[in-house]
């Protein structure tokens, strides 16, 4: 293939005639890439071979190739101009002179109402936004009202219904005369449902039952309200599960309940 | 038909590619007009394909326009270097449909004759077709497979049935008849 260091003009002439097989050519390549006297001799291998253009029937492209040609470069050419022209303005005008010359357009006249309108209809779907957002909590709260309310009476058909239940009738204790309760306690499931006929309490003062284990200091079962007057309302209170009940006692506590029993007893009663 | 100057001189294919590096695109429709039906008709031989043909044509000359500025007198002559990119493309469509892929540096053509006009165009593709004419079959087909098909001198053995070193000295034969057109 090599005449000395340089590669054979019939070696180039089939490089450049395409003849060679793509191995042959590619070593070709790499040594024209650094001599440049056979890459001289190779474009001369290329001039001759192109010669053999001159051999193919002539044939003029349709004028709409030319046509469509023009309309590429023009369209190229806007593009670029395109792209370049807001560098240029920048770089020529500032950017303090765009900003006066964009406060002046005539695009104002469009732009500002447009942006008032924009804020209008921003305002009123931030106004619905948050009606319905209110709707939705007021909705939340009464579903959650509901299934408290289910959860509630769930326990209370549970303890009313099991066998192994207790009913603790609750008398006055002290100085409340005319006082009455009625607790019923499931024990294995920590369950307590009760009712009490209470007189009216002053504002700061809370009545507070609680479950007197057999071992150990009183349980708080919850607020019974500071107006009393209880019957026909059934309170339900979870307890630690399978405590062994002693009794059960209502004191007079502070608005809010204290953590153990620091108030007269109004009402007890033995389980 | 040569693009004619203020002082009615012929503008040089480089002159144009100089006005063309400047977006000027009257520049550009004289180039093509000069060598558009020379490039189409090279595509159209390998390619056997009209709209194959227009869009390497196309593609070229869009090439041109946007890389005008690259292009080194230096390295030879742009008509030739427009043939050259023609030929490869047209024959990388065709090897791309076979399977196979080519690498082809499309710089670097001295042409050795003046084709800027079309009366220079006419006389060369007359000298052109009598050489071709002159050659013994072999030798013919043998420029034309590898020119016009893309053919290596192997395939060319297996299609003619000759051994690979007829093949070799048959191209060599024609090509130094094909350059006595040149002299």
């Amino acid at each position: 293939m090599r005449n000395g260091e340089h590669i054979r003009l019939e070696e180039l002439e089939l490089f450049a005639l395409g003849a060679l097989p793509e191995s042959e050519a590619a070593a070709l390549e790499a040594h024209v890439a650094g001599c440049g006297e056979c890459a001289m001799k190779v474009a001369e291998a290329h001039g001759s071979a192109a010669l053999l253009a001159f051999a193919a029937k002539q044939e003029q492209p349709a004028g709409t190739v030319k046509a469509e040609l023009m309309a590429r470069i023009r369209a190229n050419r806007e593009a670029e101009e395109r792209y370049a022209w807001p560098l240029k303005k920048e770089a020529e005008m500032g950017k303090e002179r765009l900003d006066a010359d964009a406060r002046s357009s005539w695009w104002n006249w469009v732009l500002v109402p447009a942006a008032l309108a924009l804020a209008l209809v921003s305002f009123a779907l931030s106004w619905q936004n948050r009606r319905i957002a209110t709707q939705l909590e007021k909705q939340r709260h009464v579903a959650e009202t509901l299934i408290h309310d289910r959860e509630e009476e769930e326990k209370l058909v549970s303890v009313l219904a099991a066998a192994d239940t207790v009913t603790v009738k609750l008398a006055a204790s002290g100085d409340v005369a005319n006082a009455s309760g009625l607790v019923k306690y499931n024990g294995k499931l920590g369950v307590m449902v009760y009712t009490a006929d209470l007189p009216a309490l002053p504002p700061d003062k809370s009545y507070q039952m609680w479950l007197v284990p057999v071992n150990g200091a009183p349980i708080s079962a919850g607020i019974i309200g500071p107006s009393g007057h209880a019957w026909g309302k059934l309170w339900t209170a979870e307890v630690p599960a399978n405590t062994e009940a002693k009794a059960f006692a209502v004191t007079i506590e502070p608005v809010g309940g204290v953590a153990q029993p620091t108030g007269p007893k109004v009402l007890l009663g033995a389980s | 038909m040569r693009p004619e100057g203020a002082t009615g001189e012929a503008t040089s294919d480089w002159s144009l590619l100089a006005r063309i590096g400047q977006k000027d695109e009257e520049a550009l429709s004289a180039l093509y007009d000069r060598y558009s039906g020379l490039v189409f008709s090279e595509a159209k031989r390998i390619l056997r394909d009209t709209g194959a043909a227009e869009e390497i044509l196309q593609d070229l000359f869009f090439q041109v326009w946007r890389t005008a500025e690259r292009f080194d007198p230096a390295r030879g002559s742009l008509a030739g270097w427009l043939l050259v990119a023609a030929r490869h493309r047209a024959i990388s469509k065709i090897r791309r449909k076979s399977g196979k892929s080519e690498e082809l540096d499309e710089n670097g053509v001295t042409l050795g004759v003046d084709v800027e006009s079309h009366a220079a165009q006419n006389l060369l593709l007359d000298k052109v077709r009598m050489v071709m004419g002159s050659l013994p079959d072999g030798q013919r087909e043998a420029l034309e497979c590898a020119y016009f098909e893309g053919m290596s001198h192997t395939e060319i053995a297996e299609k003619t049935g000759q051994p690979l070193g007829t093949v070799k000295t048959r191209i060599r034969s024609a090509m130094e008849a094909l350059k006595k057109v040149l002299s």
